[in-house]
């Protein structure tokens, strides 16, 4: 009982830190859309070196998808084959979503973020800047957000681990509350528009 | 053969096995990634080391990369147009034209699907779309479900392959051609598709008008001036988007992403012309981006994971070898290619299909040889344009069409999926006749690249 509940809101406070740097990732398309626009008319114009501007058009989509990718994933946008997960009884897409979560998603995430830290470290250590000539230098600032953007997806792991795991108990206990304020706030539970489909065929 | 060599083909039987799991793709393919690398360091074909060379690859192929910056720009463009009220207008002022026509409606809607397909290029988007603004009226008017609901999913499916395309953005990557030859190379067999679907739906009303009743003479101005100026109005935005967009990548004044970057401008200007941009949908339209964006570039991150160790330990070769054993030399070879990627695609989006099979493919692509029928350095495009056209279909395809339950998933109740089953089978027959023609003739894919981009 106690223990579902701390789960719920632990899952919950995840999902704040998450939806505020997915949304921060998300309204850079908004810049990014201008620096290119800038960088096109520019280059005709005024003939300023676009160098910079074409390194700031990938920065920005870097920072972009690296930030939304945790907040993509309590979302559950990222795609599933739902062929068959689309029939299971809802405690069994809990417990695929835990083990999942353990086996796949937090060990590469590590692994990612183990060697993403080495790799902004040793970008910092030596100075890295842009290959080309008028590129943009502290290279290393941009690198960190692909650790950082993992450390944001293990988070998002933690949040959905528990939100399951909160359901799995309250079904355990038979608590309908509990219960209902898992599902509330876990996506991949809920039947979508496309099992619907197939369960309508099933049906008929 | 041992253990060690037969690692790969495990590795693809485990990822091709755990994926029905239902646990999302991304994190799929980086787990397997993972646990194979590290089983390659127990079988001592793999080092700690090679984990960071991922994270080179991560960077230099999904972050670092320019054209990749079109993926964001275009789906932010697509997800804009969607709210701004374009395609409404855009199917109101097609019925006012066509609805003397037998199965007016029906060319509407394929007109309209080839319109928006080059605006956009998200499958599950224009597909809804088209669903919630164009089913209802057609049974309203007592259409035959089957034919409104196949005329739906097979020119709601054409963006995939009409640039510009967020899937040819990614393939022409992947195979290291120009996304703008990919681009040009995709414009006659699209259109040749759309023509496709236009005569079979003209031949079939004019035969049986009860499949297809017209639209009452009353709908929308009559005098000659007023049908003018609501063509001018609804056909203007979006043509002009478009020509925007593929004419200055095709007239060589932009590349891909700054086009992209300025079909996203024009988007939200054509939204604030029609009255329709809020704070709030723009925060929606951002997010909603975003998240597909996210959903992709995930895939993509995880799909460079697999792949490296899939290749470190020695799994091109055994494509390679097996491809070439299966054989049937190039023409065998590229028949396989193409049955592989019509099966997977009774399963998989085209995301894991593009990611997951293309880098398998690119190597054994290069190597085929069509003598006179295709010229060598077009062999590419050429194929790239079947898999595009292949993977389109493969979204029409029974029973696993992911256009066909997109339909189903916002069609009226009274919708049966049996009744969108038989409606698309002409369009799937109409697909091959397709794919058939541009294996048959690759003029219909190479001719405009090899005119325009000399």
């Amino acid at each position: 009982m106690f223990v579902a509940k701390l789960f719920i809101n632990a899952s919950k406070l995840i999902e704040k830190i998450l939806t505020f740097f997915g949304m921060l990732g998300a309204w850079l398309a908004i810049p990014l859309i201008f620096v290119i626009i800038f960088d096109v008319i520019s280059r005709r114009f005024f003939v300023i070196g676009s160098t910079k501007l074409q390194e700031m058009e990938f920065h920005l989509h870097t920072a972009l998808f690296l930030l939304v990718l945790g907040f993509a994933y309590v979302k559950n946008s990222h795609v599933r084959i739902e062929i068959i997960r689309e029939r299971f009884p809802t405690k069994l897409k809990a417990w695929f979503e835990v083990f999942g979560t353990l086996i796949f998603l937090l060990p590469f995430t590590g692994m990612v973020i183990y060697y993403g830290l080495d790799f902004v470290s040793r970008s910092y250590n030596m100075n890295e800047v842009s290959a080309a000539l008028t590129g943009l230098s502290h290279r290393w600032i941009i690198k960190s957000f692909l650790p950082l953007g993992m450390f944001l997806l293990w988070l998002a792991g933690i949040s959905v681990l528990f939100r399951n795991l909160a359901y799995i108990i309250a079904e355990e206990e038979k608590n309908e509350t509990i219960m209902k304020n898992s599902l509330s706030i876990s996506p991949e539970l809920k039947s979508i528009d496309f099992p619907e489909a197939i369960k309508s065929k099933n049906k008929e | 053969m041992d253990i060690v060599t037969l690692l790969p083909v495990f590795m693809f039987l485990a990822l091709a096995l755990l994926l029905f799991s239902g646990y999302p793709v991304a994190f799929i393919l980086g787990g397997v990634g993972l646990a194979f690398g590290f089983l390659g360091i127990h079988f001592d074909v793999f080092s700690l080391i090679e984990f960071f060379n991922i994270l080179s690859r991560v960077w230099g192929g999904v972050c670092e990369n320019l054209i990749l910056v079109a993926v964001p720009m275009f789906i932010f463009m697509g997800t804009m147009l969607e709210r701004s009220g374009v395609a409404k207008d855009l199917l109101y002022c097609l019925q006012v034209l066509l609805r003397k026509t037998p199965g007016g409606l029906a060319l509407s809607v394929t007109i309209m699907g080839t319109i928006m397909a080059a605006t956009t290029g998200i499958i599950g988007a224009s597909v809804v779309m088209m669903t919630l603004l164009a089913l209802p009226v057609m049974l309203d008017r007592k259409y035959d479900v089957s034919l409104a609901t196949g005329t739906i999913a097979a020119s709601g499916t054409l963006g995939i392959l009409i640039p510009p395309s967020i899937m040819l953005v990614i393939m022409a990557d992947l195979l290291a051609i120009s996304v703008g030859t990919l681009f040009v190379a995709s414009v006659l067999p699209g259109l040749l598709l759309a023509t496709l679907y236009i005569i079979y739906i003209y031949i079939r009303t004019k035969i049986n008008p009860e499949l297809a009743p017209p639209l009452p003479d009353n709908i929308g101005p009559t005098a000659r001036k007023d049908i003018l100026l609501l063509v001018a109005k609804s056909f203007l935005p979006p043509v002009a988007l478009i020509t925007l967009v593929l004419g200055s990548i095709f007239g060589g004044f932009a590349t891909p992403t700054e086009a992209a970057g300025v079909g996203a401008l024009g988007s939200i200007l054509l939204a604030i012309f029609n009255k329709k941009l809020k704070f709030k949908v723009l925060k929606d339209v951002s997010e909603r981006s975003a998240l597909t964006c996210a959903m992709i570039f995930g895939i993509f991150v995880g799909a460079t994971a697999f792949s490296y160790v899939f290749r470190s330990l020695g799994g091109d070769d055994l494509i390679h070898d097996f491809v070439y054993q299966v054989g049937g030399g190039s023409w065998g070879i590229l028949f396989l290619m193409m049955a592989m990627v019509f099966v997977l695609g009774f399963f998989f989006d085209w995301v894991e299909i593009t990611l997951i099979v293309l880098p398998l493919f690119a190597p054994i692509m290069a190597t085929l040889d069509f003598g006179n029928h295709v010229s060598p350095e077009l062999i590419i495009p050429w194929i790239a344009v079947l898999l595009a056209v292949n993977l389109q279909t493969s979204f029409l395809t029974p029973p696993f069409g992911f256009a066909l339950f997109y339909l189903k998933g916002v069609a009226p109740p009274s919708v049966k999926i049996q009744m969108i089953y038989k409606g698309i089978i002409p369009f799937v027959l109409l697909q091959l006749i397709g794919l058939s023609l541009v294996i048959g003739f690759p003029e219909i894919a190479l001719w405009l690249p090899q005119r325009l981009l000399d």
